[in-house]
């Protein structure tokens, strides 16, 4: 299967993508809109074929085995097929309104992401040295614990949005009511707990196969002093802080969704650095920790 | 009689002016005396409620109080400065003060477009003034007329239906913060109209508990008992217990008499470490606000007052458009016949008195020329008697045009000539050709 085949495609989900956040805002802005909803669903219903059929076709013809996730393009396009049905679902929940403006930005640079992985930094893993099973499950992890850490970031970032408009008192909407403080709140606190248990997994997952790979009995000192290891701990701390905000006071309100979005930064830093220092000794000592990614 | 309304309200002075505007039962009563001691021949009405404070006064045409008079009067009994009271007052006169009124009365000048209360408070406005003997034929006719209008527009039009209250939207606001009601605790503090009205749709949200804090304890549990909060977790707690409660609860609904904050944010602040961060909603209903508007600005506090409720729903109003109109209209009709009856009564009296001059005079006329004709003794010939009537109707006219005919030959800047010469010609039925002959005739006149 060609590269094209992947880019094409994604490439067209993202610009479904973005034409559905614009019409989400629009609709934020006059919520009558009831064409643009239709429109929006028909977008997101056409972004979850693309990246599930991409995903399906890439299993089928390009890997050709039971490991679904060999390229991080594999990953985004898994990400963005369960995200864009996941939005398809907040707009039909009227408890969730608004929500689907803040999480369309990140399926569609999520997409975007996927373009770039597809046609400029395509890189398989490098899987042949690695337990497959462990590897599934650590790939499988990693990045649905990315799309809970998305999910929260969204729900953090409409968190400050929607206070910022109840403080300024302008935030009412008889008809057609943003979904509340509380809401959100729960929301930040329900993905951050998934995406800390995904992430848990994932770090452990990953510390099995470092081992596992090298025989090692101990981790070396260029490990502990990682970027990439000490950027996925701040994340998986961040993430087991916004667990606990409900049990203390410190982190209520602002500051968890503050959070919330810090802790996808972090987690999209380690991807940053696991793309930067893929090829360094400590990778080669221990590659597999983000699944050699 | 002069109808004037000298008024302050939502739409022209800020909630803090409002607060020093405001008149309790008591201020209302002492000003009424005050202006009623002043000005004895006055009637007069004061309303104040949360969101207007509004002086309806009647008086004889030529007679003060002014306008400015009573601006003086309110700076001087607010003491607020009476630049500002110029600035955010508003005064009518006669057809549109009372047009205002009854707009009041229906609820069209409300904050809240059709809302019910303010017709309770214009009718308790109207009798206590009524109970001090303040009020007249006039503003008697006035307000039982905006009373009725008021009924009738919201019978008529429902413009009361559907309506965006204070307390529905108080609820919208709350959704933005909470998603459920079932494992909330709403504090009310106060025990009147406002608060059961606020309270209503509220307990429609089914919270977990709903409790009731007043200064007069009794009153609270009058209250609940009133409103059927006799379950579990619902109820009258005591003021003392009102710290607890604060930390307690997840909303707070407040409306006082009280002319301070009863809330501070120096009382509130160590209060809040112990709430543990979790949002508190708070609702300020009352005017001089009960709570400190400090407390707005502390972590996770959602503080709203009247103003914020206000610019809320007036986005709802342009929906309505067609019910206001409906009810414009069907006021106009009642302002024009209640106009058309005061001033009815006006003529009515004014008739009466000329009546009277003119019989006093007319007697006074005839007790002279009887005296004359008794003069004559013997001498009482017909062409004598001839010569008496003639002078007695000639003394007669000349008395009754003397002060008409004086008022016409002042040069009163305010005095319109023309107006009075029009009033002349159409009293009398006199013709302007005719004036014009009678000139032509006697050229020396």
């Amino acid at each position: 299967m060609p590269e094209s085949a992947t880019s094409i495609p994604l490439i067209l989900a993202t610009l479904a993508s973005a034409t559905a956040f614009v019409l989400a805002t629009q609709r934020l802005c006059d919520p009558q809109r009831s064409g643009h909803l239709l429109i929006m669903r028909l977008l997101l219903g056409a972004v979850t074929v693309i990246c599930a059929a991409v995903f399906a076709a890439r299993v089928a013809w390009v890997h050709q085995a039971w490991l679904p996730v060999q390229a991080h393009v594999d990953g985004l396009l898994l990400i963005a097929a369960l995200l864009a049905p996941a939005v398809l679902y907040v707009q039909a929940k009227p408890k969730l309104f608004g929500l689907s403006l803040f999480a369309l930005p990140l399926l569609t640079l999520i997409l975007l992401w996927g373009v770039c992985a597809s046609l400029w930094t395509y890189r398989p893993f490098r899987l042949d040295s690695f337990e497959p099973a462990w590897v599934v499950f650590h790939t499988s992890a990693t990045y649905l614990g990315l799309l809970m850490c998305g999910l929260g970031a969204a729900g953090g970032a409409m968190y400050l949005f929607v206070q910022s408009r109840v403080k300024a008192k302008t935030g009412f909407d008889q008809v057609n009511p943003m979904a509340s403080l509380e809401t959100l709140e729960t929301l930040i606190i329900r993905t951050a707990t998934l995406g800390f248990v995904l992430l848990t997994l994932s770090l452990a997952s990953g510390l099995i196969i470092v081992t596992q790979s090298h025989e090692l009995t101990s981790l070396g000192k260029a490990w502990w002093v990682s970027p990439k290891v000490w950027l996925a701990g701040s994340a998986w701390v961040v993430y087991a802080l916004l667990i606990n905000v409900r049990s203390s006071s410190l982190f209520r309100g602002r500051r968890a969704a503050w959070l919330a979005i810090a802790g996808l930064v972090l987690v999209l830093a380690t991807y940053g650095a696991v793309e930067a220092i893929g090829d360094e000794p400590l990778h080669a000592e221990s590659a597999g920790t983000e699944g050699g990614n | 009689m002069r109808l004037l309304m000298l008024g302050f309200n939502h739409r022209t002075a800020p909630l803090e002016l409002r607060e020093a505007l405001a008149f309790d039962s008591d201020s209302a009563a002492a000003a009424i005396a005050e202006l009623r001691s002043e000005h004895p021949a006055c009637e007069c009405v004061l309303l104040s409620t949360c969101n207007r404070t509004e002086l309806y006064l009647a008086r004889p045409i030529h007679d003060p109080p002014t306008i400015e008079q009573l601006r003086g009067f309110v700076a001087g009994r607010t003491g607020v400065a009476i630049e500002t009271v110029e600035s955010a007052s508003i005064h009518r006169e006669q057809e549109q003060a009372a047009a205002h009124l009854f707009r009041v009365s229906a609820g069209l000048d409300s904050m809240v477009l059709g809302e019910p209360q303010v017709l309770g408070q214009v009718k308790r406005a109207y009798e206590s003034a009524n109970d001090q003997g303040a009020v007249g034929p006039v503003l008697h006719r006035l307000f039982q007329g905006a009373i009725t209008a008021g009924k009738q527009a919201r019978n008529q039009t429902g413009i009361d239906q559907g309506r965006t209250s204070v307390s529905s939207v108080a609820v919208a606001f709350a959704r933005n913060i909470f998603d459920h009601f079932g494992d909330k605790i709403v504090l009310a503090i106060g025990a009147g109209e406002m608060i059961k009205a606020a309270l209503a749709p509220l307990l429609r949200e089914d919270p977990k508990s709903l409790l009731l804090v007043n200064r007069t304890h009794q009153r609270a549990i009058d209250l609940a008992n009133a409103l059927g909060l006799t379950g579990e977790g619902h109820g009258a707690r005591p003021w003392d217990d009102l710290d607890t409660l604060l930390i307690e609860a997840d909303i707070i609904v407040s409306c006082t008499a009280a002319s301070e904050p009863i809330i501070t944010a120096g009382r509130f602040k160590p209060l809040l470490k112990k709430r543990r961060g979790r949002p508190l909603f708070m609702l300020d209903l009352a005017v001089p606000r009960d709570l400190d508007p400090a407390i707005g600005a502390l972590r996770n506090v959602y503080l709203y007052n009247l103003d914020d409720l206000q610019r809320a729903v007036k986005a709802t109003e342009d929906d309505r458009r067609e019910l206001v109109e409906q009810c414009e209209d069907l006021l106009s009709t009642h302002v024009a016949r209640c106009m058309g009856e005061i001033r009815h009564r006006d003529v009515g009296r004014l008739i009466k008195q000329l009546r009277q001059r003119l019989h006093a005079m007319a007697e006074e006329e005839q007790g002279r020329t009887a005296r004359k004709l008794a003069a004559l003794n013997g001498e009482s010939t017909e062409e004598n008697v001839q010569s008496l009537i003639e002078q007695h109707n000639h003394r007669l006219v000349n008395k009754i045009l003397h002060l008409p005919l004086s008022q016409l030959d002042r040069s009163d800047p305010d005095a319109t000539l023309g107006f009075y010469a029009a009033a002349l010609r159409r009293l009398f039925d006199l013709q302007d050709q005719a004036d014009m002959a009678a000139d032509e005739s006697d050229p020396g006149s």
